[in-house]
């Protein structure tokens, strides 16, 4: 999916593609306007992207040093800092930022690898991908109130033992959700990422030179009588990692500074970091804003530390690992780790389905007393009051999404455009500024963003939740369409251009309809992630505007289990509804465009 | 910096504009005036009564209604509302579902801060307690109108002071009432037969059933209402045992000399209460109404509410089970009036008015009551209804799971809002970080 950030890909794909060049130079007799604004919108992306990032950093960066003029503070100082390190229990805060960003990577990462390397050129692998991948669409919100759902002391589980083997009659003291050392949010946080990384990992494998290559040194490596698991880790592992370096630091940076998963699965006295710091921000008390200010700062030396943590161990994992490369060793107790990651496989895979199926009877439940294992009687009462209440919400969501990704594809499909017309790559400083708003905790410049958007204008809510998820759409278009445009067969278009078609004629007629399929994934993926966002909406418009998201947090450690398990599966539904017509439209449209070389 | 200069050169721009505008409008009265002086002097304007004016010019507005949006039934009502103000008036009324009032509150102040005085984005804001006497304090709300609203005197604020006075603090027109509530305990009846009837009792009973109650986490307004009846209540005791009157304190305000005196008993009381609670005291309900999906889920076997009648819709509604029944504490039910208020800079204040007073009508408030409906008790005075408006308030038969209509004995009013402040902080720095 990222080709640009593996170097050896590069390489080869810019060797395959020179014949080419050399022998049919495609390019436009006079620069025309289609032209011209290609070539702009590299940089038109990038001002989208930087601008409001750094605005919003400094925009919180002054207010932690005293500068605020609102409430007529504008001596620097470090009021802000000081009255953080008063704050009680600080040091619980930033360890369960800490703690629970760095061990739900981990955990996602080590968990995406063993079951690469166990299935690793298998059917297996892509069945379990294809399990998993639906978890990716869901919003964070709703996997924490499905996994809520499973692990509570009247959850699922506890259901599952009760009364025949636990006693219990009445629902068990248990710590979970809410426990004080963060698991459930380590569990959530986990279970969402692994598919993430684990459809990083296989995009990266889809592409075309590097996953033959590695296919063939891990036959290779088979062949010299290594064990599967070894095999993948000594042949195939150390060519993988640096292409997944970037989605697992910013699945990192998430973890660390994310709100809604601890929100809904931690704990309160206090919470993270990230969740403290937006209650400042919302307190009556402007006061408050120093304070906060000084926490973003410090989350982001949080997220930083930790990415700088990662990287070290990177660098150390390989200098202590670089003799076992070669030290011809064939197998490390291979079929233990091969059963236990199968098992681990299954005990996930029933983990979600588990809570997948609660979530789903919790909507539709009239009574249901714990320890019953279904409900007295089934519903529809839920989703009638919650179908009179959905239409703001509804429309709100699919406005904001369909505006922002139809923006984000069109100036995604120029700047590709104006890479493929110009033949250069965009540099490994324009992939880094696309990743940005995925590195750069959103907690951090969020609210200096706001505050800018509120002294530009105060009456633009909508376009400002718009323009602010835009920022989270685009890196994943970019991302979901970059290695689709670079596979293009070049030859249709030189044809088309040699034959007397204008450039744009070429990218409209030849290159558009060869796209059709990825464009619509990627306008899935950035509905999806348009209508997951609840930060950004909830900031950008003060609370004015709201979707779907931003009613499920509300709803989900409120009053009934019912409702929020509505609008958990209406936030499911959405963008499940987008990549089913992703995938099925291709087959009707456009067919024979879509070929690849 | 220079973003702030542009900005200032922004508004002076715009009031230059303003100014303008104001200049042609006023030069065409007078030209208007001029052609019609010589027939009949304007006084029709002055012959519509205030009201009238309000009611013309608040037509076909926006009312943004910044309202706590976390229970269903609540939103619902508020829907109804909308619908009604829509076929009276034209009036577009949304909800802005907040999780906690005090978002609107520091919404007002910031927009106040950065000099937006009348083009507020908060039109109408449900409010009470401590986020009123904050936004009284610093002059964020719209003054003297409550009191003109004809469906006001339905209230008989004359003799009636829980609708001028908000948690002690004298409201001034800057509110009108909305709804009254006490607070109301209900239990699971099949987790337990005899539930604790006073502060004591309740002591005693969490010792022998521990984990199986616990309140939300102060700020929270349920929360924050809980330790409040406690505090009071122990002072009643403790000064029919001493002879002493601290209690009295509590309708004072704050003070250095007061604080510790008056907070102490409260300390000492959760100091022994918490380990029995829910999670022994080390993680905190996040709202009442996780507390109620908490019985639901028979984790919790007793709990209490602002808003009784929430309790049998939540039953109707299959988010409590049939075995919920609800009590008042005989040694008595805190009670406060919740009201709505126009922010200063309101962008519609004359159809926020609209608003406030269609939610003030005998209509509003009895289907407000309706159990199955929100069950919010009414404001409105029954004697001075008239016998029709009487009978919009006839209930059926209560629910089983409702509070028994003669249940509550006793009231206590609301301690001065400062001491929230005070029991907050004292809480936070005491219980906010687990050991």
């Amino acid at each position: 999916m990222n080709q640009s950030f593996g170097n050896d890909t590069e390489k080869l794909g810019n060797d395959s593609k020179k014949p080419d060049n050399d022998l049919n130079p495609v390019r436009p007799h006079k620069a025309d306007l289609f032209t011209r604004i290609v070539t702009l919108s590299p940089k038109l992306l990038l001002i989208i992207l930087i601008l409001p990032v750094l605005g919003g950093l400094i925009s919180v960066l002054l207010p932690a040093f005293g500068w605020v003029p609102a409430i007529e503070q504008t001596t620097f100082g470090l009021q802000g800092f000081q009255a953080l390190w008063q704050t009680s229990g600080l040091g619980q805060m930033v360890a369960l930022s800490l703690a629970t960003g760095l061990i739900s990577t981990l955990l996602a990462f080590m968990t995406a690898l063993m079951i690469l390397a166990a299935f690793f050129d298998s059917i297996w692998l892509t069945r379990i991908e294809r399990l998993l991948s639906p978890i990716l669409v869901i919003p964070h919100a709703a996997a924490a109130i499905a996994v809520g759902f499973l692990i509570a002391p009247s959850g699922m589980m506890a259901r599952l033992v009760s009364p025949w083997l636990s006693g219990w009659e009445l629902a068990p003291q248990g710590i979970f959700p809410h426990d004080p050392y963060g698991i459930s949010i380590i569990l959530g946080l986990m279970l969402k990422e692994l598919p993430f990384l684990l459809l990083m990992s296989l995009g990266a494998l889809a592409q075309p030179e590097l996953g033959k290559k590695l296919r063939e040194q891990y036959k290779v490596a088979l062949n010299l009588g290594y064990y599967p698991i070894t095999a993948f880790f000594k042949a195939v592992f150390p060519l993988l990692y640096p292409l997944l370096r970037l989605p697992i630091l910013a699945v990192l940076a998430y973890a660390s500074a994310s709100v809604e998963m601890p929100l809904i699965l931690g704990p309160n006295t206090p919470p993270t970091l990230a969740v403290t710091i937006m209650q400042w921000f919302n307190d009556v008390d402007l006061n408050l804003r120093l304070k906060a200010s000084a926490g973003a700062i410090l989350q982001l030396l949080l997220t930083g530390g930790l990415i700088a943590l990662w990287l070290g161990a990177e660098r150390t994992i390989k200098a202590l690992c670089k003799g076992a490369l070669t030290n011809g060793k064939r197998h490390y107790i291979d079929s233990i780790w091969q059963r236990f990651t199968a098992a681990l496989t299954v005990l996930i895979i029933g983990f979600i389905a588990l809570s997948l199926i609660g979530l789903v009877t919790w909507s539709v439940a009239g009574y249901w007393r714990f320890p019953a294992m279904l409900p007295e009687q089934l519903v529809l009462l839920h989703f009638q009051s919650a179908f009179t209440q959905l239409g703001t919400p509804l429309f709100n969501t699919l406005t904001i999404g369909i505006i922002s990704t139809v923006f984000a594809i069109v100036l995604t499909l120029l700047c590709l455009e104006s890479e493929s017309l110009s033949r250069k790559s965009i540099s490994s400083f324009t992939s880094l500024i696309i990743y940005l708003p995925l590195l750069v905790p959103s907690i951090a410049f969020l609210f200096g963003l706001v505050w800018l958007q509120q002294l530009l204008t105060h009456q633009a809510a909508f376009f400002h939740v718009t323009f602010t998820h835009l920022l989270f759409v685009l890196p994943y278009v970019f991302l979901s369409l970059a290695s689709s445009y670079r596979r293009l067969d070049t030859r249709f278009a030189n044809v088309a251009a040699s034959l007397g078609a204008s450039p744009v004629r070429v990218f409209l007629q030849v290159k558009l309809p060869q796209l059709f399929a990825p464009i619509l994934i990627a306008i899935a993926l950035g509905l999806a992630v348009s209508f997951g966002q609840y930060l950004p909406t909830l900031l950008a418009s003060g609370g004015r505007i709201a979707t779907i998201t931003t009613e499920a947090v509300t709803l989900a450690n409120g009053a009934s289990r019912r409702t929020s398990a509505v609008y958990a599966m209406i936030q499911m539904v959405l963008p499940l509804v987008g990549f089913i017509v992703a995938w099925v439209l291709p087959k009707y449209f456009f067919r024979s465009g879509t070929r690849y070389r | 910096m220079q973003v702030i200069r542009s900005s200032s050169m922004i508004k002076a721009l715009k009031n230059l504009s303003r100014y303008c505008a104001y200049a042609i409008a006023l030069s065409a009265c007078m030209s208007i005036s001029a052609s019609t002086t010589s027939i009949t002097p304007l006084t029709t304007d002055k012959e519509l009564s205030a009201w009238q004016q309000i009611q013309k010019s608040g037509e076909n507005q926006d009312v943004y209604f910044h309202a706590w949006g976390g229970d269903p039934q609540i939103n619902a009502y508020i829907q109804w509302a909308a619908k009604a103000v829509d076929d009276a008036y034209n009036i577009n009324l949304v909800h802005v579902k907040l999780s906690d009032t005090s978002e609107a509150v520091s919404r007002v102040l910031a927009e106040k801060s950065a000099n937006n005085d009348t083009q507020g984005s908060v039109d109408l804001i449900w409010i009470n307690g401590a986020n009123f006497a904050s936004m009284s304090e610093n002059s964020l709300l719209l003054k003297d109108w409550a009191n003109n609203l004809p469906n006001f005197v339905l209230t008989d604020p004359k003799n009636n002071p829980s609708v001028t006075y908000d948690f002690g603090i004298p409201t001034k027109g800057m509110e009108s009432p909305w709804g009254q509530a006490s607070l109301t305990f209900y239990y699971d009846s099949l987790a337990i037969d005899q539930p604790p009837a006073t502060l004591t009792e309740l002591a005693s009973w969490t010792q022998q059933n521990p984990g199986r109650f616990s309140y939300p986490k102060p700020p929270d307004f349920l929360g924050m209402s809980f330790l409040k009846y406690a505090l009071i209540m122990l002072h009643e005791q403790n000064d029919a045992q001493a002879g002493t009157n601290i209690q009295a304190q509590l309708n004072q305000p704050v003070s250095d000399s007061n604080k510790d005196i008056v907070l102490e008993p409260l300390w000492d009381f959760l100091d022994e209460l918490h380990p029995s609670l829910w999670r022994e005291g080390q993680q905190f309900l996040q709202s009442g109404a996780q507390m109620r999906r908490l019985v639901d889920d028979t984790e919790l076997s007793l709990a209490f509410t602002f808003s009784g009648p929430e309790v049998p819709a939540a039953v109707q509604r299959y988010d409590l089970p049939l075995s919920i029944r609800s009590y008042a504490m005989r040694d008595g039910s805190l009670s406060n009036t919740h009201f709505v208020a126009i922010p200063y800079n309101a962008s519609h204040t004359e159809a926020a008015q609209l608003v406030a007073n269609f939610l003030l009508s005998p209509e509003a408030q009895a289907y407000k009551q309706d159990p199955s409906v929100w069950g919010d008790k009414s404001v409105l005075v029954s004697s001075i209804l008239s016998r029709e408006q009487q009978a919009l308030f006839k209930t059926n038969q209560p629910h089983p799971s409702a509070l028994p209509f003669d249940a509550i004995n006793r009231t206590v009013s609301e301690p001065h809002p400062s001491w929230v402040e005070a029991i907050m902080q004292g809480w936070q720095a005491r219980y906010g970080v687990r050991e």
